[in-house]
């Protein structure tokens, strides 16, 4: 990677840094600004929302990433790690009256510890093998919701959050939810940042690139894998959580199988191994999506004997398609892209 | 313990149908390391496929063949795009093409059969029982049993004798040293996704006869995965005994303890035995170097 021309690390703190430059420190505080007061320009609550939806699925990419991303613990039951954090604070706020602030840190260390518990097969077996394991997580979880206890968990059917309060504030209107939303992305993704600029992420990116030869440098396989389990799977919860306290009503059909597969593909086309790949893939898949939902009735009107569920049919086809392209054209994502433009950007106009 | 008989007799016939999507599955595992999620997809897919050309008024066994040969080749052709870039690439990128793939197949079902509810095939043969030591057997199930046993037989044959099938599992074994031999792992890797779109495609035919057409078939796929790996990810005797533990196991959660466990029993057990067995029942242990 090619960085600003005449700024050299002269020291490790300078090499982890995260703004090496003040104006990549300017921009970034423009960037946060520019969302701050958004919503004070009249963007409408459609916006708002589609930005707060994007924004959860950040949060949950974000723990993926450094699970799936940094470790290669391949997980494909990522949702369901959110559904242990929804639910858990949900019943606990519901149940035992508990405050939400409460509830969610509560509800991510529970899906942390889920998350540990169907992460010890990855001390034993890897990759293929690992990924079938959290896809019976998902199947196991969900199924742990539906069945076996359906007067706490609700079901298969809705279970109905409490409300948000910060004292006597109650969160209701999307341009809340905004807000706390975005504060909650801020916050988590500097924690994933700083956790990979440190001696964990570092031992994650060793593990993910050859555990065998790791563990023989003494890195413990047992903890750092199960490490990465806990934190990518707290982040899942945490998201999950926010989801609920955002959305007021959640079932188990909002945890499933394919949405679990639908955000191992947005890390794939943002880019695995980065913190802005989340972002990318989050939003892009988020564009399209809304794309497709809108071009779905257009299309069933110019053929009109097609199926009915077109816009459904439109989303996983062109999400496939896109997919197989982003890996087979580009397997490092758009956030490599994005190295690319800023290098050529700096070597204007004598870009190669 | 008439029921226990019967629960045991209809585990074992959907077991097999299991086990034989799991020898598809084994087949490209086998072929080319890659792990086909997009196997549920196939045998879904494949199902509907039948499912059109019998609506059309074809007769089944030619609508068979049409469709065994159309899905031969789309499977051909899959591995000259998106799969033959992926020789070399990281796990990640080969489960996620699969899943491309997978994705991909569902949303076309979708928008081509989702007006299609609650659809089965026509009745191709009369169903008769016979009772084979006081325990009724239907004779659709002695068919699929017969149907899947030769099927798995000439698939190991194939690949103990058959030249192609030996090229095959060297390709399997090291791209690099199978080039290296005169071996064009390009095709037998084509070869081998094709023989994995027709069994997928025959096990969703069979599947479909016995419960109907739907996009639940999917689910279908996954369990056959599960049982792959129960057997072993190497062995086509594994895949099929597999197939039959999750087939008797789902029966018999169903029949004894509830319809929801039924569902989820068959991750549950590859969980287990990925935990205490790692390479399965069959599989070969893979000793690991730097």
């Amino acid at each position: 990677m090619r960085r600003v021309s005449g700024i050299f690390d002269i020291s490790y703190v300078q090499d982890i840094t995260i703004f090496r430059t003040k104006y990549y420190a300017a921009g970034m505080i423009l960037l946060i600004l520019f969302f701050l007061i958004l919503p004070v320009f009249g963007a409408n609550d459609f916006w708002l929302a589609f930005i707060t939806t994007t924004a959860i699925t950040v949060i949950a990419l974000q723990g993926l990433n450094i699970l799936a991303g940094y470790c290669g613990q391949i997980s494909v039951g990522h949702t369901a790690f959110m559904a242990v954090g929804a639910y858990t604070s949900t019943i606990l706020a519901a149940q035992f009256g508990l405050s939400l602030w409460i509830c969610m840190p509560i509800g991510g260390l529970g899906a942390a510890l889920i998350g540990l518990l169907f992460g010890l097969p990855s001390l034993r077996v890897k990759g293929y093998y690992l990924a079938l394991t959290t896809i019976a997580a998902q199947y196991l979880i969900i199924y742990m919701i539906k069945t076996p206890f359906p007067e706490v968990t609700g079901g298969a059917i809705a279970l109905k959050v409490p409300e948000l309060k910060l004292g006597s504030f109650v969160f209701q209107e999307e341009i809340h939810f905004y807000y706390f939303v975005m504060i909650m992305l801020i916050i988590m993704t500097f924690l994933a940042k700083s956790l990979m600029r440190s001696h964990f992420g570092r031992t994650f990116v060793a593990i993910r690139d050859n555990d065998i030869a790791s563990e023989a440098m003494g890195i413990s396989l047992y903890k750092y894998k199960l490490l990465a389990f806990f934190i990518g799977c707290f982040y899942a919860g945490i998201a999950g959580s926010i989801w609920a306290a955002y959305a007021r009503v959640i079932s188990p059909d909002d945890f499933t199988l394919s949405q679990s597969i639908w955000y191992l593909g947005m890390l794939i086309i943002g880019g695995v191994g980065s913190t802005l790949g989340p972002f990318f893939g989050a939003i892009f898949i988020g564009v399209l999506r809304e794309i497709c939902v809108v071009a779905g009735p257009v299309v069933s009107s110019l053929i009109p004997q097609i199926g009915a569920q077109i816009s459904a049919s439109l989303v996983e086809m062109t999400f496939g398609i896109v997919i197989i392209l982003f890996l087979v054209f580009e397997p490092r994502g758009i956030s490599h892209r994005w190295e690319i433009l800023k290098e050529s950007y700096r070597l204007w106009p004598f870009s190669y | 313990m008439i029921t226990f008989f019967q629960l045991l007799i209809s585990g074992l016939s959907v077991g097999f149908i299991y086990g034989l999507i799991a020898v598809g599955f084994v087949l490209i595992f086998k072929s080319s390391q890659i792990f086909n999620f997009a196997q549920g997809e196939m045998v879904m897919f494949g199902a509907f496929l039948v499912w059109s050309f019998l609506n059309m008024g074809i007769p089944p066994v030619l609508a068979l063949i049409i469709v065994v040969v159309l899905v031969g080749l789309a499977g051909y052709g899959l591995e000259r795009f998106p799969l033959r870039a992926m020789i070399g690439q990281p796990i990640m990128a080969t489960i996620m093409i699969t899943m491309g793939i997978a994705v991909f197949l569902k949303g076309l079902a979708l928008l081509i059969w989702s007006n299609n509810i609650g659809i089965q095939y026509p009745a191709i043969v009369t169903e008769k029982t016979v009772s084979i030591m006081g325990i009724p057997i239907s004779n659709v199930t002695m068919g699929i049993f017969l149907f899947g046993l030769i099927l798995v037989i000439l698939l190991s044959l194939f690949f103990n004798y058959s030249r192609t099938g030996l090229h095959m599992r060297a390709a399997a074994e090291s791209h690099q040293l199978a080039q290296s031999m005169g071996i064009k792992v390009t095709q037998a890797i084509a070869q081998s996704w094709a023989i994995a779109a027709i069994v997928a495609t025959v096990g969703g035919f069979l599947l479909g006869y016995i419960r109907g057409i739907d996009i639940g078939l999917i689910e279908i796929g996954l369990i056959a995965i599960a049982a792959a790996l129960v057997g072993g990810l190497e062995s086509f005797k594994g895949a099929v005994l597999g197939g039959l533990i999750m087939g008797v196991a789902q029966t018999f959660t169903g029949g004894y303890i509830g319809y929801g466990l039924k569902e989820v029993v068959p991750f549950l057990i590859m969980v287990l035995v990925l935990i205490f067995k790692p390479y399965g029942l069959f599989g070969l242990v893979k000793i690991e170097r730097v």
